[in-house]
């Protein structure tokens, strides 16, 4: 548990709103957009499990600087450990959130200890090389996994046998802001404990850090693991809402598409995650609405501006703002 | 700014909706891959559904016709099935159509099946398919359809031995599997099976096995574009036909890519439901309304996947008057025949798969230096042979 | 013995087509420390500029290959100065970004020019068709980027091991601080050394358009493949990538013969095999990886 250690003139409130702010906000802005945009639940939803999977890579890219292009291997994982749980145990759907979690973890472990005494270009390419031999063994293995056909017409009960999933997506929103909530809670908690702060550690300087007797590689590969449950969690949300699972899931796309969301949101930060993933997913179907070709040509544009000019992605922007109004109000 | 023109879009719908719901135009919902490597499906669609309309106009059933695109890149059933949730809620289409991967056709199959949405399948071309959902209707073609009626005229040519050649994929599985039961129940030999990985750039040490192997005939079958270009250019470079070994394939030498492969194509024999050359007038008229409407479309069977399947679309909405009555659309396509560009075609009443002739054709040379297809054998009114195959599960 | 012999010549083959792609971005890599995603761009860039000046001006191939190769590495010199250089000394992360955005910018470009569909060099009479090699007949296209790939190689050796600008470049490599307090321009040899690699991309993507066909999708279709040859063979070695190109185009060419089920998973799987057993690639430097 993480004391929060405070002057004694800071009052009540202000410590509320530092636990559990962020949360409140996401649940908020969350909440907005469904009122406002009734008939866009579904993109809605997208949103939600694109975030969850981003800030597993806003916790292993961002906070422990493990570069990774590999990240849809435990996406994928999580996905069709929840479609076979749904399909041969049971169709309840958070055990089946556990199951791709746990998925997730395990998965993350075996590639964790392949490419974590590695870095740089190599840890890159062997990132992508478990995620692609994966993809490979789940296309031939078509017995289990249903091939480049998928997996569809996956069953999914009502949560707490009650809430059932309907064709609007309503409950799947808010299936998924619950969860993206609860996860982002979880992980602020962590970023904010000792654990996070090595991680930071490690990413910054990782001899100085051998050097003060940190044990790196454990402690990478247990923050791996973690980011793999997350991208875990989030495979399962996907499967277990849309009914549908297919080789994209674990697709090299899916892993750069997450990486530069979060880039574009801001790496350092796990809010980074939740700026990215809507300002990616909305500037692409306004693009694509206007036209298909235009989207690529629009995203290399602000990959390469925010690289050179907004390095903090838009976190960075907003909190420069926040900063500065909490300056000049107080 | 955009929020306001939304409420005031929502609140103006909901107020016409009521009062109006008549004059509105019957909206059909097409998703397909307008970017990214596939986009020639995406933009040989549109060019078609363009020229349909020029040909019968941009009304039918005594209402106007309004088309919405949808950018699909590739197979991602996830996508697919929220582009059609959105296509379906938010834009309030009466029909879909497009789809050119299967397992996208399968994710929106629970969709449509639920909102009774008649969709028009214009590829995804796997038996199995059509029975995700009693809504969907194909205008493509299936693998079987077509290497059955190959698979006969090469053992009606006296071909008695064969090496197949397929990409590992779900349509290549069929084809190899189709072929391979009709040829050997002829009293053909398949002398082996090769599977060739679908990142394939070097096709030359698969040509030279298939060489060593010393068939009488090597079928292929590959999706078009570089893995066509690939495996044809290799045929020729490593001068398989010099030793006898003839080739048939099936759409790999698409017109689209034809000039890109060159003269290397010339002799291919391959069997499909449709030829740009081919020889009726209602081709004429397709290719001439196609050249008007888009100069650099090209007439390939794409085109036609996407022509037919308008007139599908055209006869449903005539037959319900622009109203939305599922069933009776269904009703109607079911058992419709009409003369297509590519010849006579029927909308198979019990399978929903478009019912065609599949002609045997040749790559040759015209006056002016250009390569087509040379139609001349027609196997008539070929149905889905691989509706009772069940290949695999989707569950 | 004709299965050991077509593995060979088809294996080198392929081989010689990912050296000369991927020696400029081993260059780079090693050199300068940017991983650069865009670097099939130029392949990409080479081999449309040689179809277009082939198509429309009517230029013989030979002719249409030189002019495009060094149009290729012209173009790179602004890229690198401009954008490029902008992340020297950044962390990796960054450079890969940017670097995919440019890619992505290329891709976008080729794509409303060109639409999805792929082009074809045509080959003159010379290249195409087949040689009798006495054991089997071969493609002479092959036979001929085995030989360019040699002379390349050789080439490359003499230029970087004997001149002087290959004496700066190496030392720019070993130890750049070092370099430039003997006064070495480390700017202007970053940009040479950024040319010659753009334009054997564009030599590679010419010679090997026979391979991997022009498209708009390129460069991001071919980056894992480029990328997983620099990776095994190690940055900054020019004989590391010699060897990691043959290894993996020889693998890759033997599974194709011996065991097509396995042949995508068996790439994979060198590579996989060969950066868990030696991180810092064949040839690599220990303290990099």
């Amino acid at each position: 548990m993480v004391d929060i250690v405070t002057s004694p003139a800071r009052t009540e409130p202000a410590r509320w709103r530092a636990v559990v702010g962020p949360e409140l906000a996401v649940v908020a802005v969350g909440l907005l957009a469904a009122i406002i945009f009734p008939d866009d639940l579904g993109f809605i939803t997208r949103i939600n499990i694109l975030a969850i999977f981003t800030l597993s890579l806003a916790l292993v890219v961002g906070q422990a600087g493990i570069g990774t292009l590999g990240q849809a291997a435990l996406f994928g994982a999580g996905s069709y450990a929840a479609a076979l749980w749904a399909l041969h145990v049971t169709p309840e759907p958070l055990s089946g959130l556990l199951i791709g979690a746990l998925a997730g973890a395990v998965v993350a472990t075996g590639s964790g200890l392949l490419i974590l005494r590695t870095r740089g270009l190599t840890l890159i390419m062997l990132s992508i090389a478990f995620a692609q031999v994966l993809l490979e063994i789940a296309n031939k293995a078509a017995f289990v996994t249903g091939g480049d056909d998928g997996m569809a017409d996956i069953p999914v009960n009502p949560i707490f046998g009650v809430v059932a999933f309907d064709f609007h997506s309503r409950v799947g929103f808010g299936y998924t802001l619950a969860a993206l909530v609860a996860v982002y809670f979880c992980l602020r908690r962590l970023v904010a404990s000792p654990f996070g702060l090595t991680c930071r550690g490690i990413k910054g300087d990782r001899l100085r850090m051998r050097a003060v007797g940190a044990p790196v590689f454990r402690h990478l590969l247990c923050v791996y693991a973690l980011g793999g449950a997350v991208a875990g969690i989030a495979g399962a949300l996907s499967a277990q809402t849309t009914q549908v699972v297919g080789l994209s899931n674990l697709d090299f796309e899916l892993s750069a598409e997450g990486l530069v969301m979060l880039a574009i949101g801001g790496v350092g930060h796990l809010g980074g995650a939740l700026l990215g993933v809507p300002a990616f997913m909305i500037v692409r179907h306004v693009t694509a609405t206007i036209n298909p070709n235009h989207w690529l040509l629009v995203i290399g544009l602000l990959l390469v501006v925010t690289v050179l000019y907004l390095p903090g992605g838009l976190y960075g922007v907003f909190d420069k703002w926040r900063r500065r109004t909490e300056r000049s109000g107080s | 700014m955009t929020t306001f023109k939304r409420l005031a879009a929502l609140a103006g719908a909901l107020l016409l909706g009521g009062a109006v719901a008549h004059a509105e135009p019957v909206r059909v919902g097409i998703i397909a891959p307008f970017s990214g490597p596939f986009s020639n499906f995406g933009e040989g669609w549109k060019a078609a559904i363009e020229a349909y309309q020029k040909l019968h106009g941009k009304t039918a059933g005594g209402q106007e016709i309004e088309l919405i695109f949808r950018d699909l890149t590739g197979p991602n059933p996830s996508e697919a099935k929220a582009l059609a949730q959105e296509l379906i809620i938010k834009d309030r289409v009466q029909y879909l159509g497009g789809v050119v991967f299967t397992p996208n056709a399968f994710a929106i199959a629970p969709v449509v099946e639920e909102a009774k949405i008649p969709t028009v399948i214009f590829n995804a071309a796997t038996s199995s398919v059509l029975d995700k959902s009693k809504y969907f209707v194909r205008t493509s073609y299936t693998l079987p359809q077509i290497t059955v009626p190959i698979a006969r005229f090469m053992l009606d040519e006296g071909v008695k031995s064969v090496v197949t050649m397929v990409s590992d994929y779900a349509p290549g599985a069929d084809a190899e599997a189709s072929f391979v039961k009709t040829f050997e129940a002829g009293g053909g030999k398949v002398i082996e099976k090769v599977r060739v990985p679908l990142k394939t750039t070097d096709f030359g040490p698969f040509l030279q096995r298939v060489k060593g192997s010393a068939p009488q005939a090597l079928f292929i079958f590959f999706p078009g574009g570089p893995p066509s270009y690939g495996v044809i250019k290799a045929y020729k470079d490593n001068d398989l036909r010099s030793t006898g070994i003839r080739l048939f394939g099936t759409s790999e030498a698409d017109e689209k890519d034809l000039p890109a492969i060159g003269d290397a194509a010339l002799g291919l024999e391959s069997g499909m439901f449709y030829a740009g050359a081919h020889d009726s007038a209602a081709n004429k008229a397709f290719v001439a309304a196609l050249k008007d409407v888009a100069p650099t479309a090209v007439a390939n069977a794409t085109a036609l996947e996407g022509f037919d399947g308008m007139a599908a679309i055209y006869h449903m909405i005539e037959a319900t008057k622009g109203q939305r009555d599922p069933d009776a659309a269904m009703a109607a396509i079911r058992g419709f025949a009409w003369e297509s560009p590519r010849g006579p075609v029927r909308i198979d009443p019990e399978s929903r798969h478009i019912v065609q002739n599949v002609y045997i054709r040749r790559v040759e040379k015209d006056a002016d230096g250009k390569l087509f297809h040379q139609e001349f054998k027609t196997y008539e009114q070929q149905p889905d042979y691989g509706r009772t195959d069940a290949r695999h599960d989707a569950k | 013995m004709t299965l050991v012999g077509s593995i060979l010549i088809d294996g080198t083959a392929y081989a010689m087509i990912l050296f000369m792609i991927t020696v400029g971005l081993s260059i780079t890599l090693g050199l300068m420390h940017v991983v650069n995603m865009a670097h099939g761009a130029f392949a990409m860039l080479g081999g449309f500029a040689a179809v277009e000046l082939m198509s429309r001006l009517g230029l013989r191939f030979e002719l249409a290959l030189v002019i495009a190769v060094v149009a290729t590495a012209l173009v790179s010199v602004p890229i690198e100065r401009f954008v490029i250089s902008r992340v020297y000394g950044r962390p990796e992360l960054d450079q890969a970004l940017l670097t995919i955005g440019v890619a992505f910018v290329a891709i976008a470009l080729v794509n409303l020019w060109l639409g999805a569909s792929f082009s074809s060099i045509d080959l003159p009479a010379w290249l195409s068709g087949p040689v009798d090699l006495g054991f089997r007949s071969f493609p002479r296209h092959r036979v001929a980027v085995i030989v360019l790939g040699c002379l390349v190689s050789a080439a490359l050796w003499l230029f970087i091991g004997r001149s002087r600008f290959g004496v700066k470049l190496r030392a720019a490599v070993d130890n750049p601080g070092i370099a430039q307090s003997v006064g070495i321009n480390t700017s202007l040899l970053y940009s040479l050394a950024f040319a010659i690699g753009a334009g054997l991309a564009a030599l590679g993507g010419i010679a090997g358009a026979e391979l991997l066909p022009m498209e708009a999708n390129y460069p991001v279709k071919y980056l894992v493949l480029f990328l997983a040859v620099v990776a095994v063979g190690g940055q900054g070695t020019l004989f590391g990538t010699f060897l990691a190109a043959l290894l993996l185009g020889l693998v890759d060419t033997a599974s194709k013969y011996l065991l097509p089920d396995l042949a995508s998973i068996s790439f994979y799987l060198t590579m996989l095999l060969v950066l868990a057993l030696r991180p810092q690639g064949l040839l690599g430097r220990k303290d990099v990886a």
